[in-house]
């Protein structure tokens, strides 16, 4: 299981840098976006789920959900950290500025705040049921306030952000190849953080 | 124990007017939050000197006092209960729904005693001109409110952890941002003497509503062990 991961990652770094042709306008650069969109998007699954997994808890009161939640929160830390660090590369050499709170630079930014708060809160509660309880019960809050932001922040800020893969008109303005070459370096990230994931939860699961 | 069960409004104004009172006895949150608002707005106020700020920034300053201000003192609705052993009896006594919104209520009326404090002093010292004084003032309540329901809950969370009053505020400000966001802005309107659309007022009392309802959803999972 684990080599096919690294045959397979390994097949999709040699598809970005030999098989995709540069892109119109961005050129080479486009090959980054291999990196941040699938890093993005397993910031913001991993979110999903460490709320799903929350509500899990609260309701069966399994420690193993806890688990769960917190293995997902301290992955998606670092994959949103990694998406927000190449956006801000990717933002340099296409806008011009590392940082200007973009929309989307915004959005990353709040996930990360919630990530970080979320794991300070469960670092400083020492009993496991209590730290279990409370912060499922903050997952949850926090989870309620992306509908809202999404809403908000567009109105107050410009965006420069291109539009997401498939755009609100349903249509795929995209090579074919780079379609391909995305969904699997797609897959490739979620197979590798459902596998660190799984790997964190077996050892939680073994020292317990 | 007592035989005469309250219907839950009783029960809400009872656990606030308790709050109260241990408040006038005491009066340490009141006057520690005050003094926290007066040097705060003081070193703003002189730290700028002379210089007069644009209208957005103006309004962002004040927000910004806000927040930091109810992050100093509201807290301790639920900080001081655990600290003095008397959140058993609390739990013991009073429903959970009872007790967040007896919490909140006073935690409200806090907040707005504080506002009223601090509008005329920022007015004054930062020059400032407001152009519709209604919808200011209903601007600052709903502020005001959301602010002390998303910090209620969070402080029922950071009671039970250690390093109380650094994680309050980490904890509250990414629940509280979109009614915070919304509230400069609409604030920043009414300086630049531009009447806010109805819509934005109606997306703070919207998300007020959603974060009372929702703490109230979680906060059994809280209260009860």
């Amino acid at each position: 299981m684990k080599l096919i991961l690294l045959l397979w990652i390994m097949g999709v770094i040699y598809a970005v840098f030999y098989i995709v042709p540069p892109a119109e306008g961005l050129g080479e650069l486009v090959r980054i976006a291999f990196f941040h969109i699938p890093v993005a998007w397993v910031s913001v699954l991993a979110f999903l789920l460490s709320a799903g997994w929350s509500v899990q808890y609260l309701r069966t009161r399994d420690i193993q959900y806890d688990w769960k939640s917190s293995a997902a929160a301290s992955l998606g830390l670092l994959f949103c950290l990694l998406a927000t660090i190449s956006g801000a590369v990717f933002a340099k050499l296409t806008w011009g500025a590392y940082w200007n709170w973009d929309p989307r630079q915004t959005s990353i930014f709040i996930l990360l705040l919630i990530y970080g708060a979320y794991l300070v809160l469960r670092s400083s509660i020492q009993e496991e049921k209590e730290r279990a309880r409370i912060s499922a019960v903050y997952a949850l809050l926090s989870f309620l306030t992306v509908p809202f932001l999404v809403f908000i922040i567009p109105r107050f800020y410009f965006s420069l952000h291109p539009e997401p893969v498939i755009n609100s008109a349903g249509k795929l303005e995209m090579d074919t190849i780079m379609i391909y070459v995305l969904l699997a370096a797609v897959g490739a990230c979620t197979a590798l953080f459902w596998q660190c994931f799984n790997y964190m939860v077996l050892n939680k699961q073994k020292s317990a | 124990m007592p035989t005469i069960r309250l219907n839950l409004l009783n029960c809400i104004w009872a656990i606030m007017m308790k709050d109260g009172l241990c408040e006038f006895r005491t009066r340490y949150a009141v006057s520690a939050l005050f003094m926290f608002a007066l040097i705060s707005l003081a070193s703003i106020s002189m730290s700028i000197g002379a210089a007069s700020l644009p209208a957005d920034l103006t309004a962002a300053l004040l927000w910004v006092l806000l927040f930091f201000c109810a992050m100093a003192g509201l807290s301790r609705v639920f900080v001081q209960e655990e600290e003095s052993g008397t959140i058993i009896a609390l739990q013991l006594y009073g429903s959970g729904q009872a007790v967040l919104f007896g919490k909140l209520l006073f935690n409200i009326i806090m907040l707005l005693a504080l506002t009223m404090l601090i509008i005329p002093l920022f007015i004054l010292f930062l020059n400032v001109d407001i152009y519709h004084w209604s919808i200011f003032i209903v601007v600052l309540i709903l502020g005001d409110i959301g602010i002390a329901a998303a910090s209620t809950i969070t402080a029922a969370m950071v009671a039970k952890t250690q390093g109380k009053n650094a994680l309050f505020t980490v904890l509250t400000f990414p629940i509280l941002l979109p009614q915070f966001l919304s509230s400069i802005s609409a604030t920043a309107k009414i300086l630049m003497n531009v009447k806010p659309d109805i819509s934005d007022i109606l997306f703070m009392a919207a998300y007020n509503v959603v974060l009372m309802i929702a703490s109230s959803i979680v906060f059994d999972y809280l209260w009860y062990d």
